[in-house]
């Protein structure tokens, strides 16, 4: 279990992305987390894996703060968390099969890691991760030959090998079109639902949001401004929705927003 | 966003004020009226010009005393440059006054042909002080094409033979008769050459320095190549051959059928020592010099081969030296490995600072310098080539980490890899193709480099082109200039196939 207390984030240029946010995450869950651009998505995503220093606050992973945690107990909290990425940040030269592999350098020896060496049964590992996501053939290829929805993949292959309690998911799908992103979060919803994997992803689509989430929080400007269950997203006043994306935002359908200076 | 030097104000004079100021300081009319850039440009351009002008008129006629008599003898040796300019100079005075009238006038002048004036006068300005001379370079082409042709296509002095030398030798006695020496013993089938008489009186000079000719001497030959040029080889009695020469010509002649010959020789003129005494014994020689055996690389041709392959090997050790120290470097004038606290940020600013200045001195200066630490050759080349190379492949280096992605460095942190790890996985696999491609583009450089690095004394296949140029001997030296020629484009043409590869 994740509990977030006090979370504040200032950064150098006294930028406030977090203000003293707040929740909690039970194990199992598919929570999302909404908000405009800007709004401090990314930030407390990446503070909760010390991507990012936070500044103030406790990260509660199963009763241990992960914001004390420092060198080798920071390193072990962070491979017990996988994490992908709105642009994927496969290392773009290397081959998928390797990308992959790289998800399980918290474990192996650094030594031989350093010269490309893994154990076979992390080869196989790797092997199953990319036929759980359905790319087993294109393990030898550069990973920058493979398109969006392919790498993105890699990237969840490569989440998979760290055997995570928890996968963060920044944006995930915004580089992708829409029939992608279904698919790419069918892979984050199987995950889910059958390895018991807790998912914290930021989403920019209501409709995704409506389809996929187990609880939502919504941030703007660095405050948590709402918490509500998947049945709550679905009857969302339209007060609330401003609360959210601000007054100018209108809702185009059920689903989709636009934001109105921003998006 | 406006632009301060936009027409915001109106002008502060009437426009004939305007105009008249610009006549006694040309552009203060068009400052006045606020055209702050447009005034200070004519100002500067119009002095500068004025300046220029008075140094050339010096340089011209450098011997003359006073401004009018140096203009005047300036106008009989380059009259065109001296009208040209002095008309153009009045032409843009009176410009400018017209220039200040309309702009005093409110008149957004935007004309640009009078800019079109200050750059021509600049551009004949410049043809004079850097003494283009178009017509000495037609003129003096005739007298430049025969070395030219020579370095343009050397190849026959690229081979040669080897050579094979006959001789006979006559023993002659010198301004004396007694005793005169026996003639050289007739052997069957050797070469053999006698004198008729064996003594004789040398050719001398008289008070006023006029040659006054010696006795002849009958020489017979035989037991020679037959039809083949003979040369006729004089030695003094201590021992120092020369060529005599008569009617102006070297002694030579050209063997019969037989290989055989008959010649009359002046006795030539030598200056006898003062420490010669006792009889005078000379001796005469015919030799053939011919060419035997198959053609084979001469001796510029090896040399050059030698020196090329030293050149190739100066420009691969002085890049690799320079990899081995740009690396460490490298990551030192990163920005953005550097950026963590005032004392990595004074690091990164003193060696970008280095890199910079370093880079900026040419290898010839570096070489110059090294030739006095290590002395003349290649080993100096290779360090000048190194110091040059550190900095230009430093700040190459380290701008291509400052572009890395740090997409997959967060990812790989993300994983619980330890430092090392992220470098390896995250940081190399970026890294290596700008490396490749850099390291080979400089190894490129630093051949072409150590090509004329040697003309400071730095070593390689320059050193060899100038002394042969300084020898005139301009067929050697167009082998040297072929050879480079070729050498470049090869790895030009390598080098860009392999960096292909790479990006």
């Amino acid at each position: 279990m994740l509990e977030i207390r006090n979370l504040t984030k200032i950064y150098d240029d006294g930028t406030k992305a977090l203000k003293n946010v707040s929740f909690k995450v039970e194990d199992g869950e598919f929570l999302v987390i909404i908000g405009l651009s800007g709004s401090g998505k990314s930030t407390l995503l990446r503070c909760i894996n010390r991507l990012i220093e936070p500044t103030e606050g406790e990260i509660l992973w199963n009763g241990k703060d992960i914001a004390k945690a420092d060198g080798r107990s920071l390193r072990e909290v962070r491979r017990q968390i996988g994490m992908i990425f709105q642009h994927f940040n496969l290392v773009k030269r290397s081959s998928v099969i390797t990308n992959v592999l790289s998800g399980r350098l918290g474990y192996v020896s650094p030594w031989s890691s350093i010269l490309h060496h893994f154990p076979s049964e992390d080869r196989k590992r790797a092997y199953d991760a990319l036929e759980m996501v359905g790319i087993t053939d294109q393990a030898a290829k550069r990973a920058d030959e493979l398109s969006g929805g392919q790498q993105q993949r890699v990237g969840i292959a490569r989440a998979l090998m760290q055997d995570p309690s928890m996968i963060l998911a920044d944006e995930p799908v915004a580089s992708l079109d829409p029939v992608l992103a279904h698919s790419i979060l069918g892979y984050l919803e199987d995950i889910n639902k059958q390895r018991d994997i807790t998912i914290m992803c930021s989403l920019h689509y209501l409709d995704l949001v409506q389809q996929y989430s187990s609880r939502v929080i919504g941030l703007r400007d660095g405050n948590l401004v709402y918490e509500g269950s998947n049945a709550d997203i679905r009857k969302m006043t339209d007060d609330e929705f401003k609360e959210i994306y601000g007054k100018e935002a209108v809702r185009v359908n059920a689903g989709s927003i636009s934001g109105g200076a921003d998006e | 966003m406006s632009n301060p030097y936009k027409v915001t104000k109106k002008p502060l004079l009437p426009p004939a004020v305007s105009a008249v100021l610009s006549l006694i300081v040309p552009g203060l009319g068009q400052l006045l009226s606020f055209r702050i850039r447009r005034g200070l440009f004519l100002l500067f351009s119009f002095v500068s010009i004025i300046g220029l002008f008075i140094w050339r008129l010096q340089v011209i006629a450098h011997r003359e005393i006073g401004l009018q008599a140096k203009f005047v003898k300036s106008f009989s040796r380059e009259p065109f440059f001296i009208v040209f300019i002095c008309a153009a100079v009045i032409a843009l005075w009176i410009w400018i006054i017209y220039d200040a009238y309309k702009t005093a006038g409110g008149k957004n002048e935007k004309g640009l042909g009078i800019f079109v004036l200050v750059l021509i006068m600049f551009f004949s300005l410049g043809w004079q002080i850097s003494e283009i001379n178009l017509g000495k370079m037609i003129r003096e082409f005739p007298e430049a094409w025969p070395p030219l042709s020579r370095i343009l296509w050397p190849w026959e002095a690229a081979v040669t033979r080897d050579t094979s030398s006959v001789t006979a030798e006559a023993a002659i006695l010198v301004d004396d008769t007694a005793n005169p020496p026996a003639i050289p013993e007739y052997i069957e089938g050797e070469p053999y050459i006698k004198s008729t008489p064996t003594f004789g009186k040398m050719s001398t000079l008289d008070e006023k320095n006029n040659m006054v000719l010696g006795d002849i001497i009958h020489l017979e030959g035989s037991g020679f190549e037959p039809d083949t040029l003979t040369e006729i080889y004089w030695e003094d009695s201590i021992g120092n051959e020369f060529r005599p020469r008569q009617d102006g010509e070297y002694v030579s002649l050209v063997t019969d059928g037989d290989g055989g010959f008959t010649f009359d020789l002046v006795i030539p003129y030598r200056l006898t020592p003062p420490s010669a005494v006792g009889q005078q014994i000379h001796r005469v020689q015919a030799r053939q010099t011919s060419e035997v055996g198959p053609v084979k690389a001469s001796e510029p041709l090896r040399l050059t081969i030698v020196l090329m392959l030293e050149t190739i090997f100066m420009g691969m050790m002085a890049t690799f030296f320079g990899i081995i120290l740009a690396i460490p470097l490298s990551f030192l004038a990163a920005r953005n490995l550097m950026s963590g606290s005032w004392v990595t940020v004074t690091i990164y600013y003193v060696i970008r600072t280095i890199f910079n200045i370093t880079r900026s001195i040419e290898p010839m200066i570096w070489a110059l310098i090294a030739v006095v630490w290590v002395g003349l050759g290649p080993f100096a080349g290779i360090i000048a080539l190194t110091i040059h190379t550190i900095a230009a492949l430093g700040k190459l280096y380290s701008e291509s980490i400052e572009s890395i992605d740090p997409g997959p460095i967060e990812a790989i942190q993300a994983t619980g890899a330890n430092r090392l790890q992220t470098i390896m996985f995250a940081v190399v696999p970026q890294m290596i193709p700008p490396f490749v491609s850099f390291t080979i583009y400089r190894w490129d450089i630093n051949v072409r480099m150590s090509t004329v690095i040697g003309m400071v004394g730095g070593g390689g296949i320059g050193f060899l082109l100038v002394q042969y140029i300084r020898l005139l001997d301009y067929k050697s030296a167009g082998i040297a200039v072929w050879f480079i020629a070729i050498t470049v484009a090869i790895l030009d043409f390598v080098s860009s196939k392999i960096r292909e590869k790479f990006v």
